[in-house]
Parts: structure tokens; C-alpha cells; sequence
């Protein structure tokens, strides 16, 4: 810190982003203390709950590897529907963590500290639930490594020209590069971990983990080295994934996909979706774990920031949607733009809006920001608004495209929602478990920024 | 390692000459190019390095692992021993026979591969087809292979031998024989003379046999008007070719009657435009429920049934009086007299001035117009018709009697049957006999059927399948399928057609003829054996001409491989009209039947696809969606948009139906142009036998009258529609009716078009790429959409040539129809009267194909003669294409459609076109399998492809030839002479994918007087 603190005014002071007396000892305790001990029925509850919501999608996605996608809604001209649908959807909620983890770290955002690890966890499993829905969707699944470059006596590439073929490099690159950015960060920790365990097989799993981990200065030389640089590898990744994804519409010819403000407007979107779902899942940890000095207020107000942020630049795409529509006087183009708000799933267009745009605007009252049913209002609407927005794009698009013969109405089956019911099973039986065997707090980043842990002119960290 | 004078050593060596380094000998190349070594792909042989190739085997042996999980089924392929001397693999043979329905006989052209019938084309010998054929010709096919077919004979329910039927059969014949006891035998109509022949020798050992030839669609009202006014009940043979001015009285001779396809070839002959200067016939059609025919008129009335009569004796007098054309001699002006032309507007609520125009379109035309009046028309109206084409000197110029068909037996109406029946019923009979009809099914009288025949000693049914009539029979005895058969049939006088069998019997069958020889046999009769025998015996004596200088075997194998033989025609002469016909007519349609004020009129009109129900088990045409509705499996009733509103009920309601006293629940149908006050409905549906047609669509046959109903036709009555409450969704194929403005269709009028001709803006878009180099062949296609009616023969041939799937009623409401070529129908203007234009669409192969861009796994590609290629085995079923294609003509196998399916139903297929299993894309392919046939031929024969010698499936079925496939790099062929016409358009060209399908645009040709029905 170049300037003295104590001659800043009050505002521009760095805030504080725990509250309370800590120590690293007592951070320990008080994060990694969760990992030991029986979990409250609470617990057990909620992996009863996702586990058999789990178990329903698992059993009719098996059930359409024996069938064939015929028992989905998805017809023609409405090829896609839920499957991509959900994929967007959670690559978007996926999001959210490296964002945090590695363009907030780039900026110096201390309050990221506090939620990295658990976005940076959600980034993971939102990942695994998108991941699910491309291999699903096609018709032949047992072929579908296919699309993977591999050396064979045919001497048949895929087609590099496919965005397809990018979706496939992009989320598997972004799978591997933040999975590798969560586990390094996650190393100190599981150290430390390893030295409070008490179970044998406990101990045993967090050493091999731990990969040798002693906190030597060299240890720390190297992990801040690989930090960062990975941190910069995602910061592109974070932009370029679902830049990518959104190829897969922009680069189509179909009216409705064919859009230039599709790669930012998506990124936007995931960034919104993501926030939102962290912000859901924050707020029950945060409860559930008596976590409120460490995810303050304060965190919880900047989420909702961003979240206003994005919403605001939701809803300039959506209005620049409509004046391509209307500049572009492509009839085939405004014929989509008018059927997504009046057409027969307006309804989802308005809900869209709804959900993304107005509601969101309750944030920009600083009260609102701090109360969890102002902020789970928000962020369980723009969940849902997020996924129809999905919706409106991939089946309102797809269901009147160029010539009206083909026209035709699409209408999910039950097997279509309890893949997504089951992807949700998945994504919180993966949460849930995480929080019981792995810090869901980066107690090494924390214990970085706690009182006298930086050098300083003053001898002191932060008051 | 290299050595001193460059060259590498090689460390293997074929030939001393290789390890010298000299090149290798014309032997060796070939030797090496037919071991397949030459060929990419190949890694280098000599170049790979120890530690690279180590590398290779590694990667490989891990990724086969994964590549080996095939789900391909192995099956055994086991050669010939003794190869029949006709068959060789792989080359298909073509037999000449011919097809019966009704009082049609069809000659077609069937393609047999190792010894299967695949697909069905037209005999291009037959001076009549001209190589076109009905669609449902082409669709019975799959009856050959319908796993309901009847495998041996029935006795009460239990399998039997044919000895133990006979046994059983013979002397309960006896007996009836010994009695003179009435024997009832019921057949359809009957136009083959042998056939005719083997009945007349069983009518002499067997007495008291009463044939009755029914077919259940007859009209009384034709039959009835020919025999009052000529003296002859025989249909004329209409020469569509020869009319300048055609109107169509509820007459749809472009869709369900039976001679479409001759009627459809000659009507279009007519109506092409090579140029500016060409001229075109004119078809006025006043009709109830929206046609195929009604939807290519230039002018479409909607008229109520009841009021055509009238119409037409409107016509008459305005032709008398207005344009000075006689009355035939005798007829009185006053008989005419109750009927203006003022009146008339009025009470079709028509404007006044467009019958002006038909009037006077009619005079202009004399004697080539032709006045057609629908099977449905009671007797009045078919007078009224005879009367304006004997006024207007039609009579043997455009209605040609002289090659009338005149049945050997029959067709009698249903009505006729009953009346059979229920003599029977009062004195008893012997036995009964059903032969290839189903009259439990469609006689309106369910319960007169079985009452009268409950007692008859011997209930006898011969018949391919076990239909309604089967099951109250309990003697069953399984017949050939046609493709199986032997037979003869004259649809007139100068021509005789030959069915001869391309499979053997696939069950234990016997033919039907050859069945009643049997009996004749044991009664006594001397008659050949086999039916095949008896045939050419009759040949021998009456056809062939001992005259000839031909040998009676050369005549006769001439015969069976042309399928057709040509006699000397009568030349077409004018009948005589009897005035007392036109004066009873006349006073009969002064009053309408059902008036408006009773309600509704019942229309019962025959299924386009599954006729009158006896294909109802083919899920071919089940599937085929109807031209003008588009439904598939099923018949909503069809209600015009007026009523619809009046009567508060909307598409896919379930209306309950009322007339003649019964009532059935039916889902509705709003039909744009339907006329007010009727309401559609066609036969042909709700079956109870058949494992497909069972439950699909309602049985209308109960609601048909009997001759004295006073509706004046058995397929009118006055109806009423009451909403029954509920809801069901028809599968209807196009959900959307309307162009929504969109430039898809292009048309104008004729008038229009010679004065100023078409002047399209280019849309294409400007491209940096650079245009795509075909470097022998770049194949292409021209729809003319002034020539397609919209039948839908393409859909079928497509379906069987193709191996395209049958997905039934479910998915096709899921929009799931696997259709490789559709027809689109759009409607316009107004929805009480509305334009309708129909389009082929199929895939348009385009240059810049946005589906190939998308793949990821180059599963779709371009070949480089010009076609959108698809690897099935390569697809993996992202249905990315199928997103992008902007003509939504790909397909994908959402479930195990097709490649399930086991002996008989498997035997369909085209050995030439992959089964496509679930979970891959396809779509048209232009025939692939037919372009690399003549190429293949055109090379062993060292001669370029000739223009016009490869004919995909749907350009051979088109009746209206329509379709034109070629080289578009050949600037001399016919479809680069199209594509280049300036009625050629590219449908959504300004997207820039360069489609190789040229739409020529739709010419119509109203009248000036009219006010045109084209917008």
C-alpha cells in the first residue's frame, strides 16, 4: 500500500473483507473444522434430495441411450431444444468461478478471496453438467468421439470448419484449465488439511492429494508463479468458451442465430447466469456454515453489483436484437424478433425480460442488496430467466425458420425435464459433497490478507 | 541412408528393376493398383522410424479399442450354388404387368432384384401411361410384403392345407351344383376377359351362380345418367390433351378418380409453357370440399353439390341463348327454362359475371371443351354435363366412347350388392362367396351383410388379407398378390394388358382364378390346370391372330415383355343425346335436393391415398400426406372457414356427425375454400382389421345412402355438425398454410407472362469464395410448378425406391415424417376461396451447403459432380445440418425406425440405398445409386452419360413430368435449358447457398372476364 490508510478519507479506504478478530489458527478451525465431525441431518437431507433427482436423470438418459432421442420433444425443424439449451445454460452458470477466481485476481479484487474457492468449485460442476448434454444429444452416442481429433487407419479428421469442432476444443480446454486452477489453488489447503486429519484413510487421501505440499518459500515461489499464469491462460478462457458456444448459432445460417452481438452478448449472459447461481449457493453456505465473517455483507453487495451490471447490458442486447430486426429489414429476421415476444411462446420472451431485465433493477437500491430475499429473488429469477433466454433463442429460432411448410410448434416431453432435473441432482450432489470434504474457503488466500500477514510501512496489515 | 549417386536405397525391393530405381512396368502398376496399395491413405512405407511407428501402434491399438465397439449386426452372406440363369447379383431385371383397381388397370413396370420386387415404375410401353403410374400402383408393393398377408387357408380360424379346404369346399359346390341352388359370388369390377372367361366356366358346371361385380365407389349417378341419355352405361375415355376449356364439376380427375395419372399427363400436355407465345388450357372447377383438381384451377367456384346440376343447365341455356349454339335436335327451349344464369349466381353465391365468362369460355372453345362431372353427382348432373359436351360438339372429340372402358362385369354399386344381399337373405343360398372385396367393411348395411349370408352353408372369402369380410367367413382361402399372378385386362377396346408374375408365391397361395378352376374342375368342367396355361390357351384363341406371320410364342413373349398389346381403334364418334334424359334431368335439378335450410350436405369423397379403403393397411399411404390437407393417418371432416365461425368449432375439435340417421365423432378440419354449407369427409378410413389400419380415422361408409335416398346420390346427405366436446390432433404433415409473404412460390398469369414475360431480380448475394469447379458432371433438377398438380406420386416413389421409413400417426404429430421429398402447400387470398400452389421440395443440393460447413465430423460433403453427399456411418447425429438447412429437407432417425425390421417387411428395401439405424441424418440424395448405375454402364460401354438417361425415383413417378433431372454442366441438356428459362428461379437464392434445383414459376391462366382467381 503506497499511500498511508489512515489519510485516505473513509471511502476510499481498502475495506475490510472479514469481520471480526482472525487468526490463521482460528480460520483453520473455523473452515477446515467443517471437513471433521458428523454432517447435521440438514446435510444428509439435501444429498438425499439431489442424489435421487440425480438418480431420475441418470435413469432416463440411460433409458434414451436404449430408445434414441424420439422419446425427447425435439422434432423438425426444432432439432435442438432442451439438450442444448441445458448445455449453454450450464456452461454459462460455469462461468462464473474463473471469472472470479482468475480476472478479479488479475484486478486485485480482495474481496474475491473469500468466494473463490467455492465459485471456482461451481465452475467445475457446472462444467460436468454441460459436458453430459453434448454426448447425450446425439443421435449416436457411442460414436461421439468422433469428434475428437484422434489418428485412425481411415484417415478421417473431423471438420475443422464445425463449430461444433470448437465447442468441443473450447470446453475442454476451459474444463481442464480451471479444474487445474482450482486443484492448485486448492493444494496449500489440503495440506493443511492433511495435518488436521484424524482418520487414517482421511490423512492418507489429503497426503496424496496434498502432492508433498510443506509450505516451503520455494513451494510458494512456484504456486504463485503457476497461479498467475493460469490465472491469465483462464482470463482468456473465460471470454473464449462461450464466445465459442455462441458460434454455434452466430456462425448458422438460421434466422435468429445469425448475429454479429452474439460472442459478447453470451459472455454477458453466462457472467449473469453464473453470479446469480453463486450468489444462491453463497447465501445457504453462508447460513448453513456460519460463514458470516468471512462472506460478508460486503461480498454480497459486490456480487449483486455485478449481477445489476450485467443485467443492464442483458437488456441492451436484447433491445439491439430488435433493432437488427427492424434495421436489418431482413423479413425472415423480423419475423423471428416478433414471434419471440408475440408469437406462440411469447410467453417465454416476456418471462426472459422479466427475469433478466426488470427484476434485477431492484439492486440498484443498496438495501436490496444486502437482504437475502431481495438477492435470492434476483438471482433465482435471473436463473430462470437465463435458461429461458436459452429457450427463446434455440426453440423460438429454430420453430419458424425460412420456408412456413416446415414450420412447427415444439412441446417438451417428461424425459426432457428429468434430464434437467437431473442435471441439477448432479450439479448440487457435487456441491454438497464438496463442501463436506474440501475447504469451501481458500484459508491460504484468506490468511494472505489477514492483519500483519503483507509487509507494510506501518507494521500493520489492515487497521 | 542415401547413396553416392543420389538416390535412396531402398531396404525392401519388389523387383530387381525397383532396387535399381527404374520405374515400375505397366504389370506391376496395375498389380499394385487393383491390391489396393496405391491409393491413399497410406503412411509412407519406408519413411516411418522405429520410434514412430511404435508410436502409431500404441496410439492405434488404444483408439481401436475404442473404435472397435461396433453396433453393426453380422449377418451371413451365402452364394449362390446354382445361380437361376436370370438373375445375376447385383443387376437389377424389369418385368412389364399391370395393376387393377376398379375399372382402371394400370401397366406398370416392376424392378426386381435377386428374384425381389423393390419398386414400381410405369411401363414406359404403354401408349396410355407413357412410363407414369398411379401411386398407389407404386404403394401396393409393400402389400406384397405385409406380414398380415394371409399365409395358408383358414378353416374356421385354424391353419389348413388347401386338400383339407377343397375337402371341405367341393361338395358343399356339389351339392348347390346338383340343386341349381343360388351360389352368391362377389367380385370387383371384373375388366380382365379371362378372368371373365374362368367365371363363365364355372357359371356352366355351377348354375345357380349369381356374380355380382362390385365396386363400392361406382356412382349410380354416372351409370345411371349414361344409360338414360346414350342407352349405355360405359365411361368415355376423356382426352384431357384435346381440350382447350375443361370444367370439373365435383370432379376430381386430377386426385382421387381413378385415371389420374392419364388424366394428370394429358391435362399437363396442355398446360406447358416453353414461351411467351405458348398457349394453355383453361380448367374451371366448381366444386364443395378443396380438390386436387380444385387446387389447379384457374377458376374455382365453391359450389354445393346439390346446386351443379343446375349450374350446368344454366351453362346450357346461356350457350343456347347468348352464344348461339343449338340444342340437340328435339330438345325444347322451355325445358331449359327454369334455370338463369342470374337465379343460378345467386343461389352459389357466385358473381354473375364469372359465369358469364365460363360461358363464354365454354362457346369459344366448342368442341374442345369438356364438361366432367364428378362420381358423387346424382344422375341430373352427369345429364346436364352430357348435355353441354354433346351442345358444344365435345361429344367425340374431347369425351372419346369409342375407347370407352367397358367392364367385362360390373362395376355394380354397393347398392346393387344389398339388393343381391337381401335376395338372398328371402330365399337362402348355397354359398357365398367373396372374392377381393370387403363388403363387411364398406357396405353401408353392416347388419344386412351378416344376416344374409349368416345362413349360407359355405362362407367362402378369397383374399390377400384377413379383413372384416374374412372374418365372417369361415372358410379362408389366402390368394397371390398381384405381383404374384398371371392376368389379362382391357380397359378398352384396343387395349389388352398382361400381368405375369415377378416374385414366386412367397406363402402358400393359390390364384384366385386358379382357385375357382379348381372348383369348376371337380364339378366337372375341362379346363387347364393352371391359370397361366388357361390364359395363354385363350390368348391362342382369341387374340392372337392366326393370320399372323409371328409365331404364336413370339407373339406371346412380345406381348408379356411389352405388357401391353395395341389393337386398332374405332374412331371417335359423337353419341346422341336422348332428349327425354334432359327433360327428366332437367326437372329433377330445377329442385335442390338438400336445401341450405336443412343444414349441411354431406360429402363422401374417396381417400386420394387409401382409396376406399382397401390399402388402408399400407403405411405408405397412410403416411402420404393428402395434397390438399396434408393430414396423414386419417380423416378430419372438412368444414368451410364460415361455418367453422358460425358454428363456434375450430381445427381439431371432435365434431359429432349426423345424417341418414346415424352419427359418428370425427375431428374437424377448417378447410379454406370449402364450400358453405357442405362439409367433406372421405371414405376409405376406420378399419377394424390390419395391424396398421385398425383405429386409424373414422368408417364414413355407414353414412352412405342407398339409391332411393333422397339426397339423389349415396355419397350426399343432408348433415348436421354438433361439437362433442372434446379435442384430437390430426397428423397433419404442414402445420402452417400461408406463404407469410415470403417469395417461395413465384406465379403469374399467362396473359401477363406473354406480354411482358417474367423479369426476376437476381438475388443472389455476391461471394468472395470462389465458385466450386465440377470438373465432369454437375447434376441438377427443374420443377415446372405450372406442371405439378401435387398428386404426390414423387412422395411414394422417393419412399420406396429410398427405403424411407413409415413413422406412423404419433410421430408424424411430432413432426418427425421421414419424407425425403414432401409437396409444400400453400394457401392464398382469401380463406373462403383461396389460391393454393403446390411445391416439390427435396433437398436442393446446394453449392454452398450450409449443412456440410456445420458437421463436425465430415459426415455430409460436397462430390465433385455436384451432390450433397451424407456418410450415414460416419453420422453421429448432432442434427447440426438439419438446424441449418434452410429448406428443412433433412431427416433424422429419431427412433429405430427402420432398421429393425425382419423378413417380410424387410424385403422391401432397395439393396441399393442403406438402411439408415436410429440416431443419423438423411435426406434426398438425387438417387445416387441411379446416377452411379448409368455411369457405370455409360463407362463399360465407353460412352458419355446421355441427357435424360438417369431418372431419379420422383422425376420417373411424376405423372405430369414435371420433374427434369440432368448435367448442368451440359449446356445442351434439358434441365440446363430450363434452369435457364426466365421463369427459372432459385427458391431462397438471396441466402447464397446456390441450390441446384430450378423452380420454373407458376403460370395460370384465368379468364379476362373473371375476376381471376390468381392474385
Amino acid at each position: 500500500m503506497k499511500a498511508d490508510a489512515a489519510a485516505l478519507p473513509e471511502r476510499l479506504r481498502p475495506r475490510a473483507v472479514f469481520q471480526g478478530v482472525m487468526t490463521p489458527g482460528s480460520l483453520d478451525d473455523q473452515v477446515l473444522g467443517h471437513t471433521a465431525g458428523t454432517p447435521s441431518p440438514l446435510w444428509y437431507a439435501g444429498l438425499a434430495i439431489s442424489l435421487s433427482a440425480f438418480a431420475v436423470g441418470a435413469s432416463l438418459i440411460l433409458y434414451t441411450f436404449y430408445t434414441g432421442i424420439g422419446v425427447w420433444g425435439n422434432n423438425r425443424p426444432v432439432f435442438w431444444a432442451f439438450d442444448i439449451i441445458n448445455f449453454v445454460f450450464w456452461v454459462g452458470i460455469g462461468h462464473a468461478g474463473t471469472l472470479i477466481s482468475a480476472i478479479l485476481l488479475l484486478l486485485r479484487a480482495p474481496w474475491r478471496n473469500a468466494i473463490a474457492r467455492f465459485a471456482e468449485a461451481m465452475t467445475i460442476f457446472a462444467v460436468m453438467c454441460a459436458g453430459i448434454f453434448p454426448l447425450i444429444h446425439v443421435g449416436r452416442p457411442w460414436v461421439a468421439f468422433w469428434l475428437f481429433p484422434y489418428p485412425n487407419q481411415r484417415a478421417i479428421w473431423p471438420n475443422f470448419r464445425s463449430p461444433l469442432l470448437w465447442d468441443v476444443f473450447a470446453v475442454s480446454t476451459y474444463f481442464s484449465v480451471s479444474l487445474l486452477f482450482w486443484y492448485l489453488g486448492l493444494m496449500p489447503d489440503i495440506a493443511s488439511l492433511r495435518e488436521r486429519a484424524t482418520g487414517k484413510v482421511r490423512k492418507a487421501l489429503y497426503t496424496v492429494f496434498s502432492v508433498g505440499w510443506r509450505g516451503a518459500s520455494s513451494h510458494w515461489r512456484h504456486y504463485e508463479k503457476a497461479y498467475l499464469l493460469l490465472a491469465g491462460l483462464a482470463t482468456g478462457l473465460v471470454l473464449s468458451v462461450h464466445s465459442v458456444v455462441s458460434f454455434d448459432f452466430a456462425v448458422s445460417i438460421v434466422p435468429g442465430w445469425h448475429m454479429t452481438i452474439f460472442p459478447p452478448y453470451f459472455v454477458a449472459g453466462a457472467i449473469f447466469a453464473g453470479f446469480a447461481m453463486v450468489v444462491i449457493v453463497l447465501v445457504v453456505v453462508r447460513e448453513t456454515m456460519r460463514l458470516e465473517n468471512l462472506i460478508t455483507d460486503y461480498h454480497l453487495d459486490a456480487m449483486n453489483k455485478v449481477i445489476l451490471g450485467m443485467s443492464c447490458l442483458m437488456g441492451y442486447a436484447y433491445i439491439m436484437e430488435g433493432f437488427t430486426a427492424w434495421y436489418s429489414q431482413n423479413a425472415y429476421l423480423h419475423h423471428i424478433f416478433v414471434q419471440y415476444v408475440w408469437g406462440s411462446y411469447g410467453w417465454a420472451g416476456w418471462l426472459t425480460i422479466a427475469c433478466n431485465v426488470a427484476i434485477p433493477q431492484l439492486l440498484w437500491v443498496p438495501r436490496f442488496r444486502r437482504s437475502y430475499p431481495a438477492m435470492l429473488l434476483v438471482a433465482l429469477g435471473v436463473t430462470v430467466g437465463m435458461w429461458f433466454e436459452r429457450f427463446v433463442i434455440i426453440v423460438v429460432s429454430l420453430h419458424h425458420d425460412y420456408l412456413p411448410s416446415s414450420w412447427h410448434l415444439y412441446k417438451p416431453t417428461p424425459v426432457d425435464l428429468g434430464i434437467l432435473v437431473g442435471s441439477f441432482g448432479l450439479f448440487f450432489t457435487l456441491v454438497l459433497l464438496f463442501a463436506r470434504v474440501l475447504p469451501v474457503i481458500a484459508t491460504s488466500e484468506v490468511k494472505a490478507t489477514l492483519p500483519g500477514a503483507q509487509p507494510s510501512h506501518r507494521g500493520g496489515g489492515h487497521e | 541412408m542415401m547413396r553416392s549417386d543420389g538416390r535412396r536405397r531402398l531396404r525392401y525391393w519388389r523387383s530387381l528393376a525397383e532396387y535399381h530405381g527404374l520405374p515400375p512396368t505397366e504389370e506391376e502398376r496395375v498389380a499394385e493398383a487393383a491390391h489396393g496399395a496405391a491409393g491413399p491413405p497410406e503412411f509412407p512405407g519406408d519413411g516411418v522410424s522405429r520410434r514412430r511407428f511404435l508410436g502409431l501402434l500404441g496410439a492405434s491399438a488404444a483408439l481401436a479399442a475404442g473404435a472397435s465397439c461396433s453396433r453393426a449386426e453380422r449377418g451371413t452372406i451365402v452364394p449362390y450354388t446354382k445361380r437361376p440363369p436370370e438373375v445375376v447379383p447385383g443387376v437389377a431385371n424389369h418385368y412389364a404387368s399391370t395393376f387393377q383397381e376398379g375399372t382402371s388397370a394400370f401397366g406398370v413396370l416392376v424392378k426386381v432384384r435377386e428374384g425381389r420386387p423393390i419398386h414400381i415404375e410405369g411401363n414406359d410401353e404403354h401408349p396410355e401411361f407413357a412410363g407414369k403410374t398411379h401411386l398407389r400402383a407404386i404403394a401396393d408393393l409393400l402389400r406384397l410384403y405385409d406380414p398380415d398377408r394371409l399365409r395358408r387357408p383358414l378353416l374356421y380360424g385354424k391353419p389348413a392345407t388347401w386338400a383339407e379346404a377343397d375337402g371341405r369346399i367341393v361338395p358343399l359346390l356339389r351339392a348347390a351344383a346338383a340343386s341349381r341352388g343360388p351360389v352368391l359370388l362377389v367380385t370387383g369390377a371384373v375388366v380382365s376377359p379371362t378372368r371373365m372367361a374362368v367365371l363363365e366356366d364355372l357359371r356352366r358346371v355351377l348354375p345357380g351362380l349369381r356374380h355380382v361385380a362390385v365396386e363400392p365407389l361406382a356412382g349410380p349417378g354416372s351409370r345411371d345418367a349414361a344409360v338414360a341419355c346414350f342407352g349405355e352405361a360405359l365411361t368415355p375415355r376423356l382426352r384431357f390433351d384435346r381440350a382447350d376449356v375443361i370444367l370439373a364439376l365435383e370432379s376430381d380427375f386430377l386426385g382421387s378418380d381413378g385415371q389420374a395419372p392419364i388424366a394428370i399427363r394429358e391435362f399437363v400436355s396442355r398446360r406447358r409453357v416453353e414461351g411467351r407465345g405458348d398457349s394453355m388450357s383453361r380448367l374451371w372447377v366448381l366444386e364443395a370440399g378443396m380438390s386436387v383438381t380444385g387446387t389447379n384451377a384457374d377458376h374455382r367456384l365453391p359450389v354445393r353439390p346439390s346446386a351443379s346440376a343446375a349450374v350446368a343447365f344454366a351453362l346450357a341455356r346461356a350457350l343456347h341463348e347468348e352464344h348461339g349454339i343449338a340444342l340437340p335436335a328435339g330438345l325444347s327451349k322451355e325445358v331449359l327454362s327454369a334455370f338463369g344464369l342470374d337465379a343460378i349466381a345467386g343461389r352459389v353465391n357466385a358473381p354473375r359475371a364469372l359465369l358469364d365468362a365460363l360461358a363464354a369460355d365454354l362457346a369459344k372453345a366448342g368442341r374442345a371443351a369438356l364438361v366432367v362431372a364428378g362420381p358423387s353427382l346424382p344422375a341430373e348432373a352427369h345429364v346436364a354435363s352430357s348435355l353441354l359436351n354433346v351442345m358444344l360438339g365435345a361429344e367425340g372429340h374431347t369425351v372419346d366412347a369409342a375407347a370407352a372402358c367397358r367392364p367385362a362385369a360390373g362395376p355394380a354399386t354397393a347398392e346393387d350388392l344389398a339388393a343381391a344381399l337381401r335376395e338372398a337373405k328371402a330365399g337362402g343360398v348355397a354359398a357365398a362367396i367373396f372374392w377381393g372385396v370387403n363388403p363387411a367393411y364398406w357396405l353401408p348395411d353392416a347388419a344386412l351383410f351378416k344376416s344374409a349370408i349368416a345362413r349360407a352353408p359355405a362362407r367362402i372369402f378369397i383374399g390377400l388379407d384377413r379383413d372384416e369380410t374374412a372374418e365372417d367367413c369361415p372358410i379362408v382361402l389366402p390368394e397371390h398378390h398381384w405381383l404374384e399372378s398371371w392376368g389379362d385386362y382391357e380397359t378398352s377396346e384396343d387395349l389388352l394388358s398382361l400381368e405375369q408374375p415377378a416374385i414366386g408365391p412367397l406363402y402358400d397361395t393359390r390364384q384366385g382364378e386358379e382357385i375357382l378352376l379348381g372348383w369348376a374342375k371337380a364339378l366337372g368342367a375341362v379346363v387347364p390346370a393352371g391359370y397361366r396355361e388357361y390364359l395363354k390357351a385363350r390368348w391362342r384363341r382369341e387374340v392372337y391372330s392366326a393370320a399372323s406371320p409371328v409365331p404364336f410364342e413370339s407373339f406371346w413373349s412380345a406381348a408379356l415383355h411389352d405388357g401391353v398389346l395395341r389393337r386398332p381403334a374405332a374412331p371417335a364418334s359423337p353419341r346422341a343425346i336422348r332428349i327425354a334424359a334432359v327433360e327428366t334431368a332437367a326437372s329433377a335439378a330445377a329442385v335442390e335436393h338438400a336445401a341450405p335450410g336443412m343444414g349441411l350436405t354431406l360429402l363422401l369423397h374417396p381417400a386420394v391415398t387409401v382409396y376406399d379403403g382397401r390399402y388402408a393397411n399400407n403405411g405408405w399411404l397412410q403416411e402420404l400426406p393428402d395434397p390438399v390437407t396434408t393430414v396423414t393417418w386419417g380423416n378430419p371432416a372438412r368444414l368451410s372457414p364460415a361455418d367453422a365461425r358460425r358454428l363456434g368449432l375450430e381445427d381439431g375439435d371432435v365434431v359429432r356427425l349426423e345424417a341418414r340417421g346415424r352419427s359418428l365423432e370425427v375431428p374437424l378440419l377448417v378447410q379454406p375454400g370449402q364450400a358453405e354449407g357442405t362439409v367433406s369427409l372421405a371414405l376409405g378410413y376406420g378399419r377394424s382389421t390390419g395391424s396398421v389400419a385398425t383405429g386409424v380415422g373414422v368408417d364414413a361408409w355407414p353414412l352412405m345412402g342407398t339409391g332411393s335416398d333422397a339426397a339423389g346420390s349415396p355419397f350426399l346427405a343432408a348433415a348436421r355438425l354438433t361439437s362433442a366436446g372434446t379435442r384430437a390432433e390430426t397428423a397433419t404433415a404442414q402445420m402452417h398454410r400461408s406463404m407469410e409473404g415470403r417469395d417461395i412460390v413465384r406465379s403469374l398469369t399467362l396473359a401477363r407472362y406473354a406480354k411482358a414475360g417474367f423479369e426476376q431480380e437476381k438475388r443472389e448475394p455476391a461471394t468472395l469464395f470462389p465458385a466450386q469447379e465440377f470438373p465432369e458432371h454437375k447434376w441438377g433438377m427443374a420443377i415446372d410448378l405450372t406442371a405439378c398438380v401435387g398428386c404426390g406420386g414423387c412422395v411414394v416413389a422417393c419412399q420406396s425406391e429410398n427405403n424411407v421409413a413409415v413413422v406412423g400417426p404419433e410421430q408424424v404429430r411430432r413432426g418427425r415424417a421421414m419424407h425425403w421429398m414432401r409437396i409444400d402447400r400453400y394457401f392464398d387470398g382469401s380463406p373462403d376461396n383461396p389460391r393454393v400452389v403446390h411445391q416439390p421440395m427435396l433437398c436442393q443440393q446446394c453449392d454452398s451447403a450450409p449443412c456440410e460447413t456445420v458437421c463436425p465430423v465430415n459426415a455430409t460433403t460436397h462430390s465433385p459432380d455436384g451432390l450433397n453427399q451424407m456418410a450415414y456411418n460416419r453420422c453421429v447425429g448432432t442434427r447440426y445440418c438439419a438446424n441449418n438447412c434452410p429448406y428443412k429437407v433433412r431427416r433424422f432417425n429419431f427412433l429405430e425406425y427402420t432398421a429393425a425390421k425382419t423378413e417380410p417387411e424387410s424385403l422391401v428395401f432397395n439393396p441399393e440405398v442403406t438402411v439408415r439405424p436410429r440416431g443419423v441424418m438423411e435426406k434426398c440424395t438425387f438417387c445416387v445409386q441411379r446416377i452411379d448405375d448409368v455411369r457405370q454402364r455409360a463407362k463399360g460401354e465407353g460412352r458419355a452419360v446421355r441427357d435424360g438417361e438417369i431418372v431419379p425415383a420422383c422425376a420417373a413417378a411424376c405423372p405430369a413430368t414435371a420433374i427434369v433431372f440432368g448435367d448442368l454442366k451440359d449446356p445442351t441438356s434439358e434441365v440446363s435449358r430450363l434452369a435457364a428459362s426466365d421463369r427459372g428461379y432459385r427458391v431462397l437464392e438471396e441466402l447464397g447457398v446456390k441450390p441446384s434445383v430450378t423452380y420454373l414459376a407458376r403460370l395460370t391462366n384465368p379468364a379476362k372476364g373473371g375476376d381471376g382467381h390468381e392474385g
